[in-house]
């Protein structure tokens, strides 16, 4: 238990610079802490009640918020370095806060963390948003990052987003 | 007074021979409430797919305007739609997005009703009401109409509203090359992207009507960093592609390919294969025009539905308030696709359209954009633009093919815009419509 704490810090580490990257626009450095073989993945959460409790998120093979690997995800931020990305242009302003990180397990695949997040995004004049979820990644250490994202899911809580697009990552 | 069968009302915000219209139809909230009568409750809206309602007592939760109905499937098979309101105080009587349920209990005080729209039960029946409430007059609000066209499931609250098949009219039959292109029709795949957008409804529907314009510039980016969003074609053959009115305010637009070997040009590499399976069937089906010349790419049917053909998307925008709107986004197959192909339309549309879309985004900060312009006092005295073309109709579509329906123009062309502006000051000016029961 006790080496525990030494795995929890270099998580929460990684994720706190994960989370600079993000909010600082360096997303050529953010890309680089997902491994080659990343699975990018935001179901979509809908109300449910009676029988229907349990069955909230839609399943793979399902429509999702998102969907991607390495190489989409990696377009996804070729496009932000474009100068069209209108949404963007000029860019939000973003915080990403990361807590609650707990280690649920390892296997082969790596270590299996559970995390919670709330963004908050300012852009242009006014417009304002927030975002909240729960992530629960596979991370694969690394030599070069320390860690690598393998496969993240992001469970964000709104039914209907009330964010005009996600244009942010996550 | 409004006269019926003339329009001093709201005509003169458009022009449809300079091509300009005012722009406090995007910011009035007087006009905005009389969109959701005139419109929004005399219109038939698109409510989902069959394959949402699979089993007997499926349901599913919609809005109709502003105001939310569930669609359910009944034991004997019936689909019908009903206001989500009690009877009694207004509650919602389902707060569920979807689920499978023979009953929906009200959670104010408990009046319970069949999802065929009858109550059933009231507590207190005998004891508080003295059995003098008429149980028969208070069940759900049933829409006026409710009809299907291969699937797709529609309903409006206005009783003297034509059918829908003289709603949709010549739509329909150009309707029938995304969902009845193979045997047994398409399906619509679990999961709704629904989203808040800060902008009037119509910019959207304006957008997906006839905007064959604004991609270049606006999905530039995405374009170039790996996001093909559209059949790519060589210059030199043929032409280049249509707007195509149907009538009613509903159109589309449409590349155009001569023949087998140029619909496999235009295919995304990732389609191509399933082009080319699909190919012989849809033809067979379909014709010539319908089944291998017209490609089509966008598309709106009043009021508020749109489409990505290509994309596999279709979607709605309901009304939320005059510079609100709530898109809701699905992904829809064929029925006899194969599991590698569903993969990649679904990942291909959400990649692109939707909440996460990498076009989407774009298109969404333009609509907010010209929600705002239109809020000013000065800027709402110049009006907007929508001149595109306006002198270059095709005079005689028939001479492009003999199958040819409707009004049609070259693909830039803002023709599909102007018919859906006349269309909507046609709702407007119109009668107000008939609900059935409605005593208020
Ligand atoms: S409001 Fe539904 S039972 Fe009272
Ligand atoms: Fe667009």
């Amino acid at each position: 238990m006790k080496d525990d704490i030494n795995l929890w810090f270099s998580i929460n580490q990684f994720y706190t610079r994960e989370a600079r990257y993000l909010d600082d626009l360096e997303f050529d450095q953010w890309i680089g802490l997902m491994a080659p073989d990343l699975r990018y993945w935001m179901p979509i959460v809908s109300n449910r009640i009676g029988r229907g409790i349990g069955s909230e998120l839609t399943e793979r093979g399902h429509l999702a918020h998102f969907e991607d690997d390495f190489e989409s995800m990696s377009n996804r931020v070729k496009r932000l370095a474009t100068g069209r990305a209108w949404a963007e242009t000029p860019p939000g302003r973003t915080n990403h806060m990361v807590s609650n990180v707990e280690v649920t397990g390892q296997d082969d695949a790596g270590v299996h963390v559970t995390s919670k997040f709330l963004i908050y995004r300012s852009h242009m004049e006014t417009d304002q948003e927030v975002f909240s979820g729960t992530r629960k990644d596979v991370l694969r250490s690394d030599q070069e990052t320390e860690w690598k994202i393998a496969d993240r899911t992001i469970i964000l809580d709104h039914a209907v987003l009330t964010q005009k697009s996600l244009g942010i990552f996550f | 007074m409004l006269d019926k069968g003339e329009h001093p009302h709201f005509d003169h915000l458009i022009d449809l021979t300079k091509g300009e219209i005012n722009r406090s139809i995007f910011s009035d909230p007087d006009i905005y409430q009389r969109e959701l009568k005139q419109i929004f409750a005399r219109c038939w809206l698109f409510l989902g797919h069959t394959s949402q309602l699979p089993n007997e007592n499926d349901f599913f939760t919609a809005y109709m305007g502003e105001d939310p109905v569930i669609v359910t499937r009944h034991s004997d098979g019936q689909i019908g739609a009903f206001l989500n309101m009690c009877r009694h105080r207004g509650n919602r009587v389902c707060r569920a997005d979807s689920g499978n349920q023979r009953m929906f209990t009200c959670p104010f005080h408990g009046w319970t009703f069949a999802n065929n729209g009858n109550l059933k039960t009231v507590p207190g029946y005998k004891q508080v009401y003295h059995e003098k409430l008429d149980m028969e007059s208070h069940g759900l609000v049933p829409v006026a109409q409710i009809d299907t066209y291969k699937g797709m499931i529609f309903a409006t609250f206005d009783v003297s509203a034509p059918s829908l098949e003289d709603y949709l009219g010549d739509m329909a039959w150009y309707l029938d090359m995304a969902i009845d292109r193979r045997d047994g029709g398409i399906e619509f795949l679990p999961g709704t992207h629904k989203w808040r957008i800060n902008c009037n409804w119509k910019f959207p529907v304006d957008n997906f009507v006839g905007d064959s314009y604004h991609g270049p510039v606006s999905h530039g980016s995405a374009w170039e960093s790996g996001f093909e969003g559209m059949p790519r074609r060589k210059k030199g053959y043929g032409y280049e592609g249509f707007q195509i009115n149907a009538g009613g305010g509903h159109g589309f637009g449409a590349r155009w390919a001569e023949n087998e070997e140029q619909v496999y040009e235009m295919a995304l590499p990732e389609f191509l294969a399933y082009e080319q399976e699909r190919f012989p069937e849809t033809h067979a089906r379909l014709g010539d025009l319908r089944g291998m010349h017209l490609s089509p790419m966008h598309c709106s049917i009043f009021p508020n539905f749109s489409m990505l053909w290509q994309s596999g998307n279709m979607r709605v925008w309901h009304p939320r308030g005059v510079s609100e709107t709530e898109g809701w986004s699905w992904c829809f197959v064929d029925k006899k696709a194969d599991p590698d192909h569903r993969d990649m339309v679904r990942i291909h549309d959400l990649q692109r359209h939707g909440t996460s879309g990498t076009w989407e985004q774009d298109d969404v900060d333009n609509w907010v954009q010209s929600t705002l312009s239109s809020r000013g006092y000065v800027g709402r005295q110049f009006t907007q633009n929508i001149s595109m073309g306006v002198e270059h109709e095709i005079e005689d579509p028939t001479t492009i093919h003999p199958d040819m329906r409707g009004r049609v123009a070259g693909f830039q062309n803002e023709i599909n815009q102007r018919q859906l502006y006349a269309q909507w000051a046609r709702m407007m000016n119109g009668d107000a419509p008939v609900v059935p029961g409605a005593t208020a």
